[in-house]
This record gives structure tokens, C-alpha cells and sequence, in this order.
């Protein structure tokens, strides 16, 4: 048993109310530099839709990711090493910036120093590529939002590939129309397909925490991480001539504060909290069948409870307050306890350590006579979608296909749940449901009235501390390994120790 | 300059003590070095001169090699004159002085080199050729003349066909001439094509016999060519020499290098005919043609 500690992160989409706030956060306080403008650490896209960049989940097109090979063993889909010699000056499987969209601002100057005229003066669009005015915005990060543009855009959303004509043509039926919002960052993965890409050995999974950085000294843009990502969460930056990622706000864990996207959130998804995981699993885990790749996940994950569990952590180093802190994580009862957070396409076998509780969505419009009645009774559907759920408005196939690598069972699973959950809570406070059918959902569900009441407080009503359990990372003991901490400490300051500027070939 | 450089410094720091004292420091070790450099000069030390920079292409009595013979060379031309022209040829070329001019075009256009002798070392030089002395005398004026070459084997040994004895490099690592390939050989010495040392036998063996520029004596005093080698190289030299370079052979070159880069092209084309060309763009445009299909 190798036990290491990884800062996990939970989000819930049925709380996510896409305002784009957490975008927003990250871009002010790390991408609003100069080569930076198209990036965004964190992003959110409106499913289905073909996401940013666009259809980023196709690895046919962008090659992000592991397969197995002939004999079962794990590979980069991007290349072999040979291959990757030979592409090493050029990586055909890059985006293009078209792909991610054409980074703008507006001439707001104009507004001000426009000459009188007979009509209001505008702020025209600004490439911040060319610096010339755009005549037509043609992309932007998040252009399918709410389903704008979507006989193209969610038409050709990928997860729908397993679809029937009829169940696509359903979902653009007026009254059926679903969505939902999906906010993504870098996954922090276990067997990440970036570091395995990179040629130059610049990225690294830090030992104490698990972020995945890249090191700004060592990164020579050769950009193959950037295709190695299959979430492709890393980017390029052109000016300095570096690839940079989502760092998880380091310095604001390290001083004790949440992330800023997870300290801004509106709608408060997001939960943060230590998971310990045996490293030993992490090439046999990666390996297994599709379906069965959610599971063997969970089956990485120690529980920071069991003696064994923690006596292998001391054996590595781990602090007493980082198993405390593993011990009251949200994620570890999210994901573990209640298992109702499941990782983001895990077909791609990096083993994502970020979760997302699938939401519910409005479940199912009420039909009468074969036809939708919209203004039907929720009871009535959330009673019924508990043994139908193969009705649900989002086809339960669509959601396997992104949180269980297609299989349909771990989804379902996690629906009777959250549904118990509802029609508990409803008999509770609204009064609309008979104890027999609370008895059938919690049995459905697999659940209890203790367990669901758990999962609602921590879901509806949670506090700041229950939301976000920032371990103390000890960056100081870390440290140690190199430095004498209070060296490093008067050293580091604020800033870059190497001042990094554009290398010129 | 180190004096100007001097002065300069003085008056720009004209009160400060140390600098003054700095400045007459220089001023004194200048003062003790003119007298020095200025000791009178002997024709022994401008015959170890002439032998090591002037004989490659000059006799004294021994007939013109790829330079003029130079006995009596201080009766035919003034003394300043001739100073000037062993300080610095390249420039008496640049001035259009007549008698250079016509030198130059007698001797088929090959510009002695300018050696940079100190007017110390002009002197001796011109006192060793006032002297009388031949070099005929000496035995060395005229080399031996060379045997029956054949030039075939002298292209070869050009072009690295065939070893030399001695292991020497190749010709064509350094030089050009005409009758190679429309490539030519090296750029780091001059094309020989039409060159003033190729033209007279005796001039070639003499040059090739102990070079006086600085690479060329370097590589052939430790692995001289035979005489049998030398006669080869000049058949075919002399041959090659009287033809001019194929005036498309710049085009040639334009060609091939156009057509490798075409290969190139279309190689990395076909190697990466996979490659990603885009993925929202297609994705719109087909959207859009299944709509209306
Ligand atoms: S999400 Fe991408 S960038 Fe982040 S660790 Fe995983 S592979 Fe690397
Ligand atoms: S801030 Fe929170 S609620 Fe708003 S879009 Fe981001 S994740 Fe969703």
C-alpha cells in the first residue's frame, strides 16, 4: 500500500446556475495576461453542446487521453514514444484558435471620445489577436450558452452519438428541451495524460497535495501536453512562450483559503476536500474495462477511518492533520460514503479526481395521451421516474456516457438516490407523498432516512467549513526536502524567483 | 589610437589627479617603446621575411611566377612607391594608382594580398631586395619543373576520388572550379577557375609547393603533396581553368534546391495527412450541408 493524500474536489450540478462567476474569478486573478486572453482555467459549458474548445470530448479529433494497446497495456492516445519523435516538431493534433474562439474586448474608448453625431456611438468588437476590429464574433468560450445555436452546436455534442434518430429528435422537441450547465477545471488527475505527454518532464503532481503544475523554467513549448489532456485543460500561452493550467489557487491553499472559482461559487456546488489513495492501483485501475472503470476508482480510494489505512499514511509522511482532514472531507463522502459523485468521462483513463453529482434536471414533464404536459404534477413524475428512469427528459444514456464511461447501472444508482432523497425531504416538509412511498424510495435508492438526511444538509444547507476542508498542506515540511524552510520562506517573496520571459529562437 | 584614446581620457578628466597620473604613465611607457620599434632594420631580417611571405609567388632573377621577378625592382620603381605598395596593395588598387592597375591586369588579375607589415618591416623587405641578393642563387627560384600529369587523375584527386599520399585534405572541401558538378565544391577558399595561380606551371608548383596563406600553409606543411600529385592537380586545373564556369549553373542550383523543398513539402504533406485542420469550422460547415441536403 502506497498512500498519498490528493486535494479532491465535488461539484454539484444541480446547483450549478451558470453565471459564469467562477470563470470570472480565475480570469482576473490568473489568465488576464498578455498571451493569456483565450484561456480559462476554469470554464463553464451548457450541456449537450460541443463545449470549449469545441468538442474537446472527441479524442478522435484531438488524440487527449489513454487507450490500451494490442496487448492491454495503457498508451497515450497521442502517440508512441517513437511517434512522438518523430512529431516532436510538429504536434498535428493541436487545436486551433479557432477551435478555443478568437479572444475579443470592445473599443469602450469610442464611447467616450466619439465624435457628436447623429447617431449613438458604439463600442466596436477588438481582436485581441490582430488588434483590429472584428466585423463578426463568430465563437466565443462559452457560444452555445443555454443552448444558443443548438441545431448545430448540441447537435453534435458527442455524448449523443449513442443515441437513437428518435431520441435526438425528442430532445429538440419544444417542451422537452433540457440542459444543464457543466463547469470544468483541470481534474488534477491520478494518471494524467499531460504529464505522461510532455517530452521535457515539465509537469509534475505535487507529492503533498497532488496539484498538477507546470514548471515555467522547464516548459520548452513543445505543446504536447496541451494534446495529451484529453479535458484539454492546458494551454498555451504565446507570449511567454510556456504552457500553463489550472494550479487549484496554490497559494490560496496553501494560506488556508478555497480556490478562488470554489470561494466565488454562486450557486456554492463546489466542495473541496483530501481524499488518500493507493498509488500502487493506479496503473491496474486505469486499465480495466469501460464499465468498470468508475468502480475500480472508488476502489483506489482508502478510507482514512481504517488503522491499516493510516499507519501505510505516517509510513509516507503524511501529517496527523492532513488524515484528520482527509477524515472530515465533503469528497470523501460524496464519492465514497454516499457514492453519488461520479468522475467526468473516466473512459479516458487519467483518472480524474474531480466529481460531479449528476443533476436531476426538471426529471420529466408529465405526458397525457402520449404528449407532454408541462404543467403536469412534479409528484406524480418523481414517483414514477424512480421505476422508469429510462424516461428521464436527459436520456439516462447521455449521463452514463459522461460520468460512467457508458455504464448506464452506476448512473441509475446514483438518480434512485437522489431522488429519495427528494421525495423524503417532500413528504417531510411538503406533505405530498405517503410513507409507503418514502419505504419504496429509500429501498430503491438503496438509502436510509439517516443517510438522507445527511446528504440534504450537506447538499442544501452547508456551511463554509463543510464546503470546503483546506488541509494544512505544510508547504514548510515540503519544503524541507531542499531548503531550509525559513531560507525558502525569505526567498520566495511574492512573484516569479526566475523572471520568465520569452525565449527567442 | 591608444594615444588618441589617451588625450581623450585627459581632457575629459583634466583635474583629476589620478587620471593625469594614469595618462602619464602611458605617455611613458609610449615614450620608451618609439625607440624601439623604430631600431634600424637589416636585410637578413627582410630575407627571413621574403622567404616566409613573398616567395610562394615572387623570384628574385628567377623568372616570373605568379607575381612579376623582382630583380631590380628598386632601381624600376621609387622606393616610397614600393613601400606603399607592400604596406597595403588593396589600397593602392582602390586608389587607381596607374602603375598597380596595370600590374594587376598583367598579372591576370590576382591582388597580392596585404600581409599588414609594420613600416619597420617594409623597410627591411625593400633593404633585402636593394641588396642584390637573387634568390636564383639560393637554388629555390625556380622549382624544379613538374612532370607529365594527367588530369583525369588529377580531377580525382580534386574531388576525392583518390587519396592523396600524404593523407592531405581534398581540394574540393575548400575550393570550386569549373567542370565540377553544378554544386561546385567549398566556399572557404577562392574559386579556381581562371585563378593566376593555376595559369603557369611554375607558379602553381611554387605556390602548392609551400603556400604562404595562413590555411593553405597550415594544412600542407604537415601533408605535402608529391610532385607527381602536383602535376596531376595542375592538368587538370590548367584544363578546367580555361573554361568558364557553365553560366547556368546558379539556375541549376536554384532549381535543386526548389525541387527539395517541393519533396519536402509534399513528404511532410503526406506524413501528415491525418493532421487536424480545424474542428469547429468543419463541424458548422457540415451541420449546415446536411441540413440542406
Ligand atoms: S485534467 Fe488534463 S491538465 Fe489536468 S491533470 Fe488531468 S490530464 Fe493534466
Ligand atoms: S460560479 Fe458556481 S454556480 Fe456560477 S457558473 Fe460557476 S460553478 Fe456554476
Amino acid at each position: 500500500m502506497d498512500i498519498r493524500a490528493q486535494v479532491s474536489m465535488v461539484f454539484h450540478l444541480d446547483k450549478c446556475i451558470g453565471c459564469h462567476t467562477c470563470s470570472v474569478a480565475c480570469k482576473n486573478i490568473w489568465t488576464d495576461r498578455k498571451g493569456t486572453e483565450y484561456m480559462w482555467w476554469n470554464n463553464v459549458e451548457t450541456k449537450p453542446g460541443t463545449g470549449y474548445p469545441t468538442l474537446w470530448e472527441d479524442q478522435e479529433k484531438y488524440k487527449g487521453g489513454w487507450q490500451k494497446d494490442s496487448y492491454g497495456k495503457l498508451q497515450l492516445r497521442l502517440h508512441s514514444r517513437l511517434k512522438g519523435m518523430a512529431n516532436l516538431f510538429f504536434n498535428p493534433f493541436l487545436p486551433t484558435i479557432d477551435d478555443y474562439y478568437e479572444p475579443w474586448t470592445y473599443d469602450y474608448e469610442n464611447l467616450f471620445n466619439a465624435p457628436e453625431g447623429d447617431d449613438q456611438p458604439t463600442a466596436r468588437a477588438v481582436s485581441m489577436i490582430t488588434g483590429k476590429p472584428m466585423d463578426s464574433i463568430e465563437a466565443g468560450p462559452n457560444w452555445d450558452d443555454d443552448l444558443g445555436g443548438s441545431p448545430v452546436y448540441a447537435r453534435n455534442d458527442t455524448n449523443l452519438d449513442e443515441l437513437t434518430e428518435d431520441e435526438r429528435e425528442q430532445l429538440n422537441e419544444l417542451e422537452r428541451v433540457v440542459f444543464f450547465y457543466l463547469p470544468r477545471i483541470c481534474n488534477h488527475c491520478l494518471n494524467p495524460g499531460c504529464v505522461a505527454a510532455c517530452p521535457q518532464g515539465a509537469i509534475y503532481k505535487r507529492g503533498e497535495d497532488g496539484i498538477v503544475l507546470i514548471s515555467q523554467e522547464k516548459c520548452r513549448a513543445w505543446r504536447m501536453c496541451i494534446s495529451g489532456c484529453p479535458y484539454k485543460k492546458t494551454y498555451y500561452n504565446w507570449s511567454s512562450g510556456k504552457s500553463e493550467k489550472c494550479i487549484l489557487c496554490f497559494p490560496r491553499l496553501e494560506s488556508g483559503q478555497p480556490p478562488a472559482c470554489f470561494h466565488s461559487c454562486v450557486g456554492r456546488i463546489r466542495y473541496l476536500g483530501v481524499l488518500l489513495y493507493d498509488a500502487d492501483k493506479i496503473e491496474q485501475c486505469a486499465s480495466v474495462p469501460d464499465d468498470q472503470l468508475v468502480e475500480a476508482q472508488r476502489n483506489m480510494i482508502m478510507d482514512p477511518f481504517d488503522p491499516a489505512v493510516i499507519s501505510a499514511a505516517k509510513a509516507n509522511g503524511i501529517s496527523d492533520a492532513m488524515i484528520t482532514s482527509a477524515q472530515n472531507s465533503p469528497v470523501y463522502k460524496f464519492v465514497m460514503k454516499w457514492r453519488i459523485a461520479l468522475p467526468l468521462h473516466s473512459e479516458f483513463r487519467t483518472l480524474p479526481m474531480l466529481f460531479y453529482v449528476p443533476p436531476m434536471l426538471p426529471v420529466l414533464a408529465k405526458t397525457r395521451d402520449g404528449t407532454y404536459d408541462v404543467a403536469g404534477l412534479e409528484n406524480e413524475n418523481l414517483g414514477a421516474m424512480l421505476s422508469s428512469l429510462e424516461k428521464a427528459r436527459m436520456p439516462i444514456k447521455y449521463m452514463a456516457r459522461m460520468f460512467a464511461a457508458g455504464n448506464v447501472g452506476e448512473v441509475e444508482d446514483v438518480y434512485r438516490k437522489l431522488i429519495a432523497v427528494r421525495i423524503f425531504k417532500r413528504a417531510q416538509k411538503v406533505k405530498d407523498y405517503g410513507q409507503a412511498e418514502v419505504d419504496s424510495a429509500l429501498a430503491q435508492g438503496k438509502t436510509n432516512a439517516e443517510e438522507v438526511e445527511a446528504i440534504f444538509r450537506l447538499t442544501a444547507l452547508p456551511t463554509y467549513e463543510e464546503r470546503f476542508v483546506v488541509p494544512p498542506l505544510g508547504r514548510e515540511s515540503a519544503v524541507e526536502a531542499w531548503e531550509d524552510p525559513l531560507d525558502h520562506k525569505r526567498e520566495a517573496g511574492f512573484g516569479n524567483l526566475v523572471q520568465i520571459t520569452r525565449r527567442r529562437f | 589610437m591608444t594615444q588618441g584614446a589617451t588625450r581623450r581620457f585627459t581632457v575629459g578628466m583634466p583635474c583629476r589627479l589620478p587620471g593625469a597620473l594614469i595618462t602619464l604613465a602611458c605617455c611613458g611607457v609610449l615614450g620608451v617603446a618609439a625607440p624601439r620599434g623604430a631600431r634600424a632594420q637589416t636585410a637578413a631580417d627582410g630575407q627571413t621575411l621574403f622567404a616566409g611571405m613573398c616567395k610562394a609567388c615572387h623570384t628574385i632573377g628567377g623568372g616570373a611566377l605568379v607575381g612579376p621577378d623582382l630583380a631590380g625592382v628598386t632601381k624600376l620603381r621609387a622606393k616610397d612607391w614600393l613601400a606603399r605598395w607592400i604596406a597595403a596593395p588593396s589600397k593602392m588598387l582602390a586608389a587607381h594608382d596607374p602603375t598597380a592597375t596595370e600590374l594587376f591586369n598583367q598579372y591576370n588579375k590576382v591582388t597580392m594580398p596585404d600581409f599588414g607589415l609594420t613600416a619597420a618591416q617594409v623597410a627591411s623587405v625593400i633593404a633585402y631586395l636593394e641588396s642584390g641578393a637573387t634568390t636564383a642563387a639560393a637554388g629555390s627560384a625556380a622549382p624544379a619543373p613538374l612532370p607529365a600529369g594527367e588530369a583525369a587523375r588529377g580531377r580525382s584527386y580534386f574531388v576525392g576520388g583518390t587519396g592523396f599520399t600524404n593523407g592531405g585534405p581534398h581540394c574540393i572541401s575548400c575550393h570550386s572550379v569549373a567542370g565540377l558538378s553544378s554544386l561546385g565544391g567549398g566556399n572557404l577558399g577562392p574559386d579556381l577557375t581562371n585563378s593566376g595561380y593555376v595559369k603557369s606551371e611554375p607558379a602553381f608548383a611554387a605556390f602548392i609547393g609551400a603556400p604562404s596563406t595562413t590555411t593553405m600553409a597550415a594544412i600542407w606543411a604537415k601533408t605535402p603533396l608529391t610532385t607527381q600529385e602536383q602535376a596531376d592537380l595542375y592538368a587538370f586545373l590548367s584544363k578546367a581553368a580555361v573554361q568558364q564556369r557553365e553560366p547556368d549553373a546558379l539556375l541549376q542550383i536554384a532549381l535543386l534546391c526548389f525541387a527539395g523543398a517541393a519533396l519536402m513539402v509534399v513528404v511532410a504533406q503526406l506524413y501528415w495527412r491525418k493532421r487536424s485542420k480545424g474542428v469547429r469550422k468543419p463541424m458548422i460547415a457540415r451541420t449546415y450541408s446536411m441540413k440542406r441536403g
